[in-house]
């Protein structure tokens, strides 16, 4: 593309002396103007991110009149009353709710995407391709569509409302990626190790549980953190099959459908200012996680891709 | 009312709220809906069978037992549950009958399974954008014939039966196939809404013909407030305001032209062609509230309620919904269409209905008391008090005590519908031919951004009339 | 095989089959079944209509006209997303340069690395809610509230992001974009990292520049992970029902409009099967889709698939 580049545009300011390249490798500068418009753009996309969400938690401190006034005013009184309102909606609660759930069933989900995507991968028998494409097309249906047939069957299931029957329900629905993903990983793990463990006697069983799949760990993280998300934010599924059966009932809702609910409440009675609190409360936690968690995340996520 | 019985109702206020509702354009209502969902809210505890049959007495006339338990849902909307649960208090100092109460968005999520599994509430609210379609749990053999209920003594006046209390008309919505099985229980009435306060400002008079109206558009304009407000993201209520002038121009028979779905229903209907103009006009001569195209029914009312806007187009559920953000000198009125020139009806005819159905499910556990709780709400006194905690109308005839000083919109409704008397109307095609609805709704936003004209909307709609009538189903539908 | 093996391989597949035909197959088939009916959705009483529903698709212009819309996201969804994600991650791998010579990111990358995934812990929901906000079309708007302030905007007639035919899905991707670079961007970089530094320094020692080096070595090296991003987010594509229910003009209910320019398949088949009643017709639409994704994965299957291992 670019042809090489000329020494003699400026060296970057942190740069002082490099007029000339100190080694060879030392590249600087293919044109200040790309530069800038890189480093620009980077900035820019930053500043995307941030701001609407500054701006959005900046609203819950203001009133219903404010914030349809103009997007820019401040609040013009601190209070975290709205935040106490919008916990009060039990925010607190769909939180636990959430966490309860994914507990559960991002490690099965884990476990029984792993093994079915590990004998797919490496044993070969009858009908193990239509195997894994009958897997894997489940990636693409529609989850709607499914969804009527579906209640009624964890309906008899007697399942409705119980975090087994979410759970479950969300492990069978992860499983297309979780196979597709695992199953390219598996395929690319060394024969050699799992020859050397079968020829020492171990079992299939223990050659996967003890050899194969901590192989396999950096893929499981990264995959265990597709799932995480993919299931945390997963509204559909709980707003079908998480609802209080009877009056004695308990509400079980997840994050995601309590935020609807204070959505939809805002077509009756406007308070957006509860909803954007809501939103605020909801994204911290999720933000906070990442903050401590992103090394290991962008370190799962880079052996993931190291094959 | 204008109506006759009709196969498919759902009262006029609930399609309403629906669609009103529907906008919310809720996230959630995919999956709820959808679903078939799941299950119920309120308690489980009056499924657990027993015999809830009590002595019947004069007082008592479907024997309500006493300690027995009473399941109700009710849609929390516009007009909170805060009423619901008032009535359930009173019922059970009464009667001694308490209740388990449900105040929910999610009518189709929390009850079809019920429905389905045989254990449904008492009572429901069936009403929002999550609504069961009244039609349908008809068909499904789900739903009580009411009659027993209609029939009986009126807690006011035993001499009087129930029905004969009501406003003439109401109960309509609510038939299939000539059984009454749903009870709209709020009185509605649709047109234009404006702040008393901003008109004596500003030294308005009401506006009673178009022209007026439009001097009055005008003259906010020019002080930069917008003429007219419209919740654009739901182009349901714009169109309360187009087919509104066209029933008020070509009264009963431009109404049954397009209920009927005439070949000459929009186009070659003069009356079409003259509302539709005069509203298009509002637009070419920027009138419009800025941005209120793109805005939902909260945003907007909002900024009306700032004065941004002069006019706005409503039901009269606008007061509840906007009660928190409502200045308290806002003095907000209601209006009825300013009429066309050689208008067929007179300026104080009004788009009034029922809505918001009631139901009592056929598999109720305990229906006696379902049966006497809807009773009583065909009372003044819970009457009353829904129009103090909703702030609104309910089909009782001279249902709310004169005592009880009712905020200024509602208080400007009841004073609407006296005049009208009996120059009241309503469309049917609404509850008739939903994809139709939606057809003339998707045209009016795209005239209301300019992109189409007046004469292009009139062959749109009229192409939905079209497509509609070749429908068999539509054979079903008549307007007499 | 032997003996033995089967018996692994039955015990290894018996739980996740399982729960995959109870829970997903199952339920898809029998949506099949109503599709074949003049289902209402809200009872179990219907009349088998044969194909009629079938033959309504083929002439129902929304839906014609939403499958398309769901091939413009198809398209550009991940070309656009896919793009900026390798832009950003090769900027912040290789696109500044060491005091001590050699490959690095610019300044400041951890940080953005950070920042640039943000978005995708937040839920639909979320996302909903605040590009309502963004794309509010008055002055309370954000954007237009900018726009006005720099005076590229009449406050009198603000812009109607989601109400213009031209500007809708535009309006709607932008918003699946932001939400998705983050990821992307950490999993390219996750694998570039993967490429041995030395090959980029030999790279620049031959006086290669730095997109040279993106598409003679960064690009091919990327490219199973680049097809991988690019199912995912072909997923997305096919389903948008959240972002245009909750956010677009209403076409009676689910969003759609402006006069159906944004309506999706799942819009127009969850009106059906709810606001319309016609459930087994939104059933049949919904085995349409079906049949498209279907045909899609085995396309994108097939050009993604990788060599097998040998044993």
């Amino acid at each position: 593309m670019s042809a090489p580049i000329k020494e003699t545009f400026p060296a970057p300011a942190e740069r002082p002396v490099a007029k000339t390249p100190v080694r060879p490798g030392d590249r600087r500068g293919e044109g200040v103007a790309l530069n800038a418009f890189s480093h620009g753009f980077l900035a820019l996309w930053a500043l995307l991110i941030v701001l609407p969400l500054l701006w959005l938690v900046l609203s819950s401190f203001k009133s219903d009149t404010q914030i349809g006034g103009s997007a820019f005013g401040w609040p013009q009184h601190w209070s975290f009353d709205v935040f106490s309102r919008a916990w009060d909606k039990g925010i607190g609660d769909y939180f636990l709710n959430t966490v309860i759930v994914l507990v559960f069933s991002v490690p099965l989900t884990m476990l029984f995407g792993s093994m079915a995507a590990y004998v797919l991968a490496r044993y070969r028998f009858w009908g193990n391709r239509l195997l894994y494409y009958f897997f894997v097309a489940g990636a693409m249906f529609p989850v709607f569509l499914a969804l009527v047939p579906l209640f009624f069957m964890v309906k008899r299931l007697d399942m409705l409302n119980t975090y087994q029957g979410l759970i479950l329900v969300y492990v069978a629905y992860s499983m297309p990626f979780t196979v597709f993903f695992m199953h390219a990983f598996f395929r690319t793990q060394s024969t050699a190790v799992y020859e050397a463990a079968i020829l020492d006697g171990a079992s299939h069983t223990r050659t996967f549980f003890q050899v194969m799949l901590p192989m396999a760990k950096p893929g499981l993280i990264s995959v265990g953190i597709f799932n995480t998300l993919g299931q945390w934010n997963q509204f559909i599924l709980p707003t079908v099959l998480m609802q209080p059966q009877s009056g004695s009932d308990p509400e079980r809702y997840l994050l995601t459908q309590g935020l609807i609910q204070l959505q939809q409440q805002q077509g009756y009675a406007s308070d957006l200012p509860v909803l954007f609190a809501g939103v605020t409360i909801a994204m911290i936690p999720m933000l906070v996680v990442y903050l401590s968690f992103q090394r290991q995340v962008q370190a799962g996520l880079t052996s993931a891709t190291l094959k | 009312m204008g109506s006759t019985a009709h196969h498919g109702a759902e009262g006029v206020g609930r399609r309403d709220l629906i669609k009103r509702s529907a906008a919310l354009g809720m996230v959630a209502a995919p999956g709820m809906g959808l679903l078939s969902g799941c299950a119920s809210g309120g308690g489980g505890d009056s499924d657990e069978g027993g015999d809830t049959k009590g002595k019947t007495s004069k007082d008592n006339p479907f024997g309500a037992k006493k300690g027995s338990k009473l399941d109700v849902v009710v849609f929390k909307g516009g007009y909170g549950d805060d009423y619901a649960k008032a009535w359930e208090a009173d019922f059970s100092k009464k009667l001694g009958i308490s209740s388990t109460h449900t105040g929910t968005q999610e009518i189709t999520g929390k009850l079809q399974p019920r429905f389905n599994a045989g254990n449904p509430p008492d009572i429901v609210d069936d009403s929002g954008a999550q609504q069961i379609k009244v039609d349908v749990l008809y068909k499904n053999g789900q739903l009580l014939d009411l009659s027993e209920v209609l029939d009986a003594p009126s807690v006011d006046d035993p001499a009087k039966k129930v029905r004969d209390t009501l406003i003439p008309g109401t109960l309509d919505p609510g038939m299939q196939e000539g059984k009454i099985v749903a009870l709209n229980y709020i009185y509605t009435v649709w047109g234009l809404w404006y702040s008393g306060k901003l008109f004596k400002d500003k030294g308005w008079e009401v506006p009673k013909t178009w022209d007026d109206f439009l001097a009055i558009c005008k003259d906010a304009k020019s002080q930069g407030i917008g003429g007219l407000a419209h919740q654009g993201k739901y182009p349901y209520y714009i169109n309360v305001a187009i087919m509104d002038l066209i029933a008020k121009k070509g009264g009963l028979d431009a109404m049954k032209a397009i209920d009927n779905l005439d070949p000459k229903a929009f186009v070659g209907s003069d009356a079409a062609q003259e509302a539709i103009e005069a509203i298009y006009e509002v637009v070419e001569k920027g009138y419009l509230m800025p941005g209120t195209n793109g805005l939902t029914h909260t945003e907007s009312q909002t900024r009306w309620n700032q004065y941004k806007a002069v006019f706005i187009t409503s039901g009269s559920w606008l007061e509840n919904e906007q009660l928190k953000q409502t200045p308290t000198d806002f003095d907000m009125k209601f209006l009825p269409m300013p009429l066309l020139s050689g208008s067929t009806l007179p300026f104080e005819a009004i788009r009034a209905g029922s809505g918001e159905p009631f139901v009592i499910p056929a598999k109720a556990a305990n229906r006696p008391a379902a049966q006497e709780f809807m009773r009583r709400m065909l009372s003044k006194e819970w009457s009353t008090l829904f129009a103090k905690q909703a702030n609104s109308l309910t089909i009782l005839k001279d249902g709310v005590d004169p005592g009880v000083r009712l905020r200024p919109g509602t208080q400007s409704t009841v004073e609407a519908s006296k005049a009208a008397g009996d120059n009241t109307f309503r469309y049917l095609y609404t509850e008739w031919y939903g994809e139709m609805g939606t057809a003339i709704e998707a045209a009016s936003n795209e005239l209301m951004a300019k992109r189409i004209q007046p004469k292009e909307w009139l062959k749109r709609c009229q192409a939905a009339v079209d497509k509609q009538a070749k429908d068999p189903a539509s054979k079903k539908n008549h307007r007499d | 095989m032997r003996k033995g093996q089967y018996r692994f391989v039955a015990g290894f597949l018996f739980v996740p089959v399982a729960l995959y035909l109870i829970f997903v197959i199952w339920p898809y088939i029998q949506t099949f079944g109503y599709s074949l009916t003049n289902w209402k959705g809200q009872s179990q009483t219907f009349d088998f209509v044969g194909l009629d529903n079938y033959k309504a698709l083929v002439e129902d212009d929304v839906f014609l006209k939403a499958i398309w819309h769901n091939v413009f996201f198809l398209v550009f969804i991940p070309v656009i997303t896919i793009l900026l994600a390798l832009f950003f991650a090769f900027m912040l791998n290789a696109g500044g340069r060491g005091r001590a010579g050699g490959v690095q990111g610019v300044a400041g990358s951890r940080l953005y690395k950070i920042v640039y995934f943000f978005p995708q812990v937040l839920s639909l929901a979320i996302l909903a809610v605040l590009f309502n906000a963004v794309y509010r079309s008055d002055g309370g708007g954000l954007l237009n509230g900018f726009l006005i302030k720099l005076g590229l905007v009449d406050a009198d007639s603000p812009v109607e992001w989601l109400n213009e035919p031209d500007m809708v899905l535009w309006a709607l991707l932008l918003v699946v974009v932001w939400h998705g670079v983050g990821f992307y961007l950490v999993l390219f970089s996750a694998a570039m990292q993967s490429v041995p530094r030395d090959i980029y320094e030999a790279a620049l020692i031959d006086g290669a520049g730095r997109g040279q080096s993106f598409f003679r070595i960064t690009l091919p090296l990327l490219w199973d992970t680049v097809q991988t991003a690019w199912v995912y987010l072909g997923i997305v594509a096919m389903d948008m029902f959240v972002l245009v229910s909750s956010m677009t003009q209403n076409m009676g209910a689910y969003g759609g409009g402006p006069d159906h320019h944004s309506d999706v398949m799942s819009t127009v088949m969850m009106r059906n099967f709810l606001y319309y009643g016609k459930s087994g017709y939104a059933c049949a639409m919904g085995v349409v889709m079906l049949l498209l994704t279907l045909v899609l994965s085995v396309v994108t299957l097939r050009a993604t698939r990788r060599e097998r291992i040998e044993f």
